[in-house]
């Protein structure tokens, strides 16, 4: 693989440096992630704890292995995924302000979870933990993400304008959290309750169970990313230019949104809608690794939102306190700053 | 005669594009049009007469409705897109905006149905990417982002991006539409070297008639009813040019091969003199609203004005009032507002 990052071209070698760099910060950070908490354990006990030394207090084996391990890894895959839903989305709608949250992506996912909780709530209620019902949260996620994402085709095939896009995108959003709100209105209590519940999800809540079905549903849309990298680069010409390039545009299409809706489907139906991660990441990473080319940008959007994510993990836990914030503010607080960047960029410079 | 090969052939063609409700709204029918190996074609016609429809539909990204539309004698619809692109490349009008995107890495997009799954390039696409970028006059622009270039320079990438793609066939949509004089000419001069030098059938639609009518080998133009190809001479001559628009303000002046808006004029002026100082002065006179008669003619009707050009000085005789100028500028002015 190593070798089709190198190349003569002297910026293609500063991109696969800069990888390698992030690449390293990744554990370094996701060591620093399993620190912070509410209760203090070492750099030694933490270590004797992941590889499971005989001298390794339970009690501390169990917090890191059962909750701070689970919780660091997802914020992993969500970085990750978010990230790369959020690069595909704005290349093919070649709208810089494209991401699965902004656009509504993300709560499709949990019209989705809606539907088949309170829908089959007797049925599903106490088995959201469980693997089966772990795969059925996902199923429905992947499904209501489409659907939106279908919506967002056929309205970027009318209208142009981005900031139009971005506009109906809110509105969609709107749109889908009042049918939520209607359908937990008309739902008995233990099927509320258990969509409460679902709801309340972040980082920490994905149990280990959970994260079986996470990880290699991030791994496929990961993969399809990747595989659709020299269709991405098509794509920033735009259709037409693609098609003279040779690219079925039908099946590249097909290959880009499936990738999109597994990857912002699943992190939604397991952690919630986490925001501005997938809008935000992808510029960073063009400004890093100074190119255009997704074969860099995929895995630069990769290790880069999982780096954010971890970040965003640890102030949330507000090391020295005993409080713990919402992932979701912070990721808003880091990401709102890059993406009024983005819109006063755009003013200047015209399109994307 | 050698029956030379026709690389693009329309046989009776018709162009349109799909309404609301998959209603078809034909634009033209009875294209009958080729193209040569070689030629550089000028596509010509006023706004709204489906240029931007027939390229499209020749590139393949939408059908005929009726008709057929061949490219080396195969009907276009009938290539797979990979098949089609090894024969032709395009380019649009629109301006592309991509941020981070090398001069390098566009051109190289145009080995896109050469390379692997992944994009790799080999040594010999990296060699004929380089080349592409030399023979459009860009070397030492190859790590230049194209967000940070010129418009000429963006366009002349974008061609660049179709030498890459090595095909027999580039059609070229309004590719001079939002450069200066200069970069026009060059764009234009630059396709007909790659259409002679490596025999090239490049299409391209214009507004520019000018360049157009210096540089281009067969011409296309768009009338109302009709679409009439010929050597642009030939187009001139046989009249043809009147069609373009329906403007009764407008003329085609077959002398100076383009258009001029007709004056409505009762002044008339005499100038006489030589050399281009003589034409220029006969063109600021025009513009101020005079008819410009010959000097044997000027008997028989009232003369308002009678102007002797020996550069830099001008003599004007109105009545019995002669005056002399040294600039047209003076001159326009004072000319103006005579006998009206």
């Amino acid at each position: 693989m190593a070798e089709v990052f190198v190349n003569k071209n002297n910026h293609m070698s500063r991109g696969f440096r800069v990888l390698l760099l992030l690449s390293l910060l990744v554990p370094l950070f996701f060591l620093a992630d399993l620190l912070v908490g509410s209760y203090y354990i070492s750099v030694p006990d933490i270590l004797k704890a992941i590889f499971r030394s005989e001298n390794s207090d339970a009690q501390v084996t169990l917090i890191i292995n059962q909750f701070r391990i689970p919780k660091a890894l997802t914020a992993i895959l969500a970085g990750a995924a978010l990230s790369v839903a959020g690069l595909q989305m704005q290349t093919v709608f070649r709208n810089p302000l494209a991401g699965p949250y902004i656009l509504g992506v993300s709560s499709g996912a949990s019209l989705g979870v809606a539907l088949l909780v309170l829908g089959t709530g007797g049925l599903l209620g106490g088995s959201i933990g469980s693997a089966v019902g772990s795969w059925g949260i996902v199923a429905a996620a992947w499904l209501g993400s489409g659907a939106i994402l279908l919506v967002i085709v056929m309205i970027s095939a009318r209208i142009k304008d981005i900031m139009t896009i971005l506009i109906l995108g809110i509105l969609i959003s709107s749109a889908i959290s009042a049918v939520v709100n209607i359908l937990q209105y008309f739902s008995n209590e233990s099927m509320l309750k258990s969509f409460v519940v679902w709801t309340m999800g972040s980082l920490g809540s994905v149990t280990n169970v959970q994260l079986w079905v996470l990880f290699p549903s991030v791994l496929i849309g990961i993969v399809v990313a990747f595989l659709s990298s020299k269709f991405l680069d098509a794509f920033l010409l735009g259709e037409n230019y693609a098609r003279s390039m040779g690219m079925n545009i039908r099946f590249a299409r097909t290959m880009v949104f499936l990738s999109t809706c597994i990857l912002a489907g699943s992190i939604t139906a397991f952690c919630g809608p986490i925001g501005f991660i997938g809008i935000a990441v992808p510029h960073i990473a063009r400004m890093v690794l100074q190119t255009a080319r997704h074969l860099l940008l995929v895995p630069g959007s990769i290790l880069i939102g999982a780096l954010m994510m971890l970040v965003s993990d640890i102030i949330s836990q507000l090391p020295g306190s005993e409080h713990t914030l919402p992932v979701n503010s912070v990721t808003a607080l880091m990401g709102i700053p890059i993406v009024i960047w983005i819109i006063i960029r755009n003013q200047k410079m015209g399109a994307i | 005669m050698i029956q030379e090969e026709k690389i693009i052939a329309l046989n009776n063609a018709a162009i349109g594009y799909k309404g609301k409700s998959n209603s078809t709204n034909v634009v033209k029918s009875g294209i009958s049009v080729y193209a040569l190996k070689g030629e550089l074609v000028a596509v010509i016609g006023g706004n709204g007469v489906g240029k931007s429809t027939l390229l499209r539909t020749i590139a393949g990204f939408q059908p005929p409705f009726g008709g057929d539309v061949l490219i080396r004698g195969e009907h276009v619809d009938a290539y797979r897109e990979k098949e089609l692109a090894l024969i032709m490349s395009f380019v649009s009008t629109e301006i592309i905006r991509v941020p981070n995107l090398s001069v390098f890495d566009l051109v190289s997009l145009g080995r896109y149905p050469y390379t692997n799954w992944f994009g790799k390039l080999l040594d010999e696409d990296r060699h004929i990417v380089e080349e592409a970028i030399k023979s459009v006059g860009l070397q030492g622009y190859e790590n230049r982002m194209v967000n940070y270039i010129s418009d000429g320079e963006r366009q002349k990438a974008m061609i660049a991006r179709t030498l890459a793609q090595d095909t027999n066939v580039i059609v070229l949509d309004e590719p001079t539409a939002f450069l200066d004089l200069s970069n026009k000419y060059e764009i234009v001069h630059i396709l007909h070297e790659l259409a002679s030098e490596k025999g090239k059938t490049i299409l391209f639609s214009t507004h520019d008639l000018t360049t157009a009518i210096a540089e281009s080998d067969r011409m296309w133009l768009m009338l109302d009813n009709s679409v009439e190809q010929g050597a642009p001479e030939d187009l001139i001559l046989n009249g043809n040019f009147e069609f373009l628009f329906h403007n009764d303000h407008l003329f085609f002046d077959p002398e100076k091969g383009d258009f001029r808006i007709r004056k409505q004029t009762r002044r008339k002026a005499v100038v006489s003199g030589s050399g281009i100082a003589l034409d220029w002065t006969i063109k600021a006179v025009e513009r101020n609203g005079y008819q410009v008669i010959d000097l044997a003619d000027a008997n028989s009707v009232e003369v308002l004005l009678i102007i002797d050009v020996a550069y830099p000085v001008w003599t004007v005789k109105h009545k019995e009032l002669t005056t002399k100028f040294n600039s047209l500028l003076s001159l326009c002015r004072f000319i103006k507002d005579l006998g009206s």
